[in-house]
């Protein structure tokens, strides 16, 4: 007679409640959707127009085109600063930081990727914003001012620039931690084989770093998924202004701080909700696509690694 | 010689990249100490205990949103402890079952999910049924949060016991619920706690799922989990954004105090291991 395992049975409503808060939650984002798809089909991703009017829902109309435009800038800016610091700083951790001050400099990056977001915002906000008007926005546009990208006069210096800059910084210790454990891994007799072949230390760590390039890649990669979900910091710095501006000094929403600003006061709007979720099923999708993405290479580039 | 000059520039540039990481966490304890720590020195104790001043005038207290941090950090373990555990073990026990497999990549998955869909999703399916923010509805969302982490320091911490454990338990008769939560259990307490507290840690500076679920309260005590509550972060949040002078110091005030509570749960933890997950 097969036994029942009653222990499995007891710990599978556990597992089976993680399981439908997940599934539950891709039905709710789904579902909140449905009515602003069927009044506007694929205009709410691919126009920049927010018209909310009161009493009146067959007068609103959503487009929330210049959030994705700047949740993408942002990132961006956000990866380009965090794909050297974060390379730098696992090498040098790695290979060429005195023992002594290998695991306090370890240990503070684990602070930083810890730290609690608001209070990278409340930093942005009052420090970086100021010190980033002051001695970079100002300096470039006056000077430069005529390259598209310095164009935009800094006002306030609640811009593109300044939420990347912050996410850069908020960033980076989570895509070195990922870089730093590939590097680790990689074996002494690479080491070994290109000093022997009389490679200086940056020819070594070039040719180490080739070695470990789907490591990077996918340590990027979540380092964007972080970066492009994170709502409080970024809506703190970003200026919060429907605008697709190429210029780094302009004003602009994200995704994630559209939803913080807006979602508020959407209830007594006939279709804002709705919007609003449309716009946070889209984070869901790129969210899951960068983290099943580099989650693969990561699996694949480990089990390639483990061989040697 | 331009392959001496290149590696002189190499090893002079990633020390000065490696400063330029960790620079801002100084910059950032330095701003928000100077900043914060008159006011904490000029509110006092009232500071702690009080509640919130009204625009423009004086500093008043933060009192609420320092009890409600700890209600909801609370609440959200009381909520996604038990089952993050069980899951873990679930999934270390049965890491061929489909369940067990699938439990990984999607705890993987949450864990680097934006938290302020999270706050979104329980706003619907909780705060407009019952027709208000409550500390409830945050509790949840935070635990939502919570749970990847917890559940992933457990199933590791319970597979890094060597097998033999396993096998001197069933040896002795014991059953499998017994093997599991007598033995390996205790073995594995410290890679437990260490997810509990880390999840802890992580929740209780989170803003973003608290937006559309908690509600804020800062001007009375905690008067019931079906009820508003306040919490440090997202004060200081609403506090950034209104015009007043003396706002802006309250939230350099709250800043502080909850950089410290992050801290002081957070260094002892990190420096007892090796390495964590974050």
């Amino acid at each position: 007679m097969q036994k029942v395992d009653t222990f499995r049975i007891s710990l599978l409503p556990f597992c089976i409640l993680i399981f439908s808060i997940f599934a539950l939650m891709i039905v709710t984002y789904l579902a909140v959707s449905v009515p602003i798809f069927q009044k506007e089909g694929p205009q709410i991703y691919t126009t920049n127009i927010w018209k909310a009017a009161e009493n009146n829902p067959d007068e609103e109309f959503y487009g929330v085109l210049a959030a994705i435009y700047g949740s993408v800038y942002t990132s961006v800016l956000a990866v380009l600063i965090a794909l050297p610091l974060s390379i730098g700083f696992a090498v040098f951790v790695i290979d060429y930081a005195p023992q002594k001050i290998k695991e306090p400099l370890i240990v503070t990056t684990d602070i930083m990727a810890g730290l609690p977001t608001i209070i990278y915002g409340i930093w942005g906000a009052f420090v970086l914003v100021p010190m980033l008007r002051d001695y970079v926005m100002y300096p470039l546009h006056k000077h430069l001012g005529f390259i598209p990208l310095f164009s935009f006069e800094p006002a306030g210096g609640y811009s593109f620039l300044a939420a990347g800059v912050l996410l850069g910084v908020m960033v980076t210790p989570f895509a070195s931690s990922i870089i730093r454990e590939a590097y680790r891994m990689v074996p002494f007799t690479y080491r070994e084989a290109a000093f022997s072949l009389g490679a200086t230390r940056y020819e070594a760590t070039k040719i180490l770093l080739s070695y470990i390039k789907p490591a990077i890649i996918a340590g990027i990669l979540l380092a964007f998924g972080r970066a492009i979900g994170e709502t409080v910091a970024v809506s703190l710095v970003v200026g919060n202004a429907f605008n697709i501006h190429p210029s780094l000094f302009a004003p602009g929403y994200t995704i994630s701080s559209l939803i913080a600003n807006q979602f508020g006061n959407a209830f007594i709007y006939g279709y804002m909700v709705s919007a609003l979720f449309a716009a946070g099923f889209f984070l869901f999708i790129i969210g899951l696509a960068v983290n099943i993405g580099s989650l693969i290479i990561l699996k694949r580039w480990y089990s390639h690694a483990q061989r040697f | 010689m331009p392959r001496d000059f290149k590696e002189k520039f190499f090893l002079f540039g990633i020390a000065i990249i490696a400063v330029l990481t960790i620079l801002p966490l100084f910059h950032i304890i330095y701003s928000v100490v100077v900043e914060g720590l008159p006011v904490l020195l000029k509110g006092g104790f009232k500071f702690l205990f009080g509640t919130l001043a009204p625009p423009g005038d004086g500093l008043g207290g933060i009192g609420p949103a320092i009890l409600g941090t700890f209600i909801l950090t609370f609440l959200a373990s009381l909520i996604g402890l038990p089952i993050a555990v069980m899951t873990g073990v679930y999934a270390a026990e049965y890491p061929e079952s489909i369940f067990g497999r699938l439990a990984r990549v999607l705890l993987t998955i949450m864990m680097e999910f934006p938290t302020i869909l999270v706050g979104l999703f329980v706003m619907q399916i909780l705060v407009i049924p019952m027709g208000r923010y409550s500390a409830i509805a945050g509790a949840l969302a935070l635990a939502i949060v919570m749970m990847p982490y917890v559940t992933v320091y457990t199933e590791e911490a319970l597979k890094s016991i060597p097998f033999m454990y396993r096998e001197a338990a069933f040896g002795l008769g014991l059953t499998r619920f017994k093997v599991v939560f007598r033995v390996l259990a205790r073995m594995a307490k410290k890679g437990i706690v260490t997810g509990m507290l880390i999840g802890m840690a992580k929740v209780a500076g989170e803003t973003a799922p608290l937006l559309f679920t908690a509600g804020g309260a800062n001007r009375i005590y905690f008067a019931g989990v079906d009820r508003p509550v306040g919490a440090i972060s997202l004060l200081i949040y609403n506090l950034v954004q209104q015009p007043y002078e003396n706002y802006h110091e309250i939230a350099w005030g709250a800043s502080l105090v909850l950089m410290l509570i992050f801290l002081a749960i957070f260094l002892p933890l990190r420096l007892s291991l090796k390495e964590v997950k974050l």
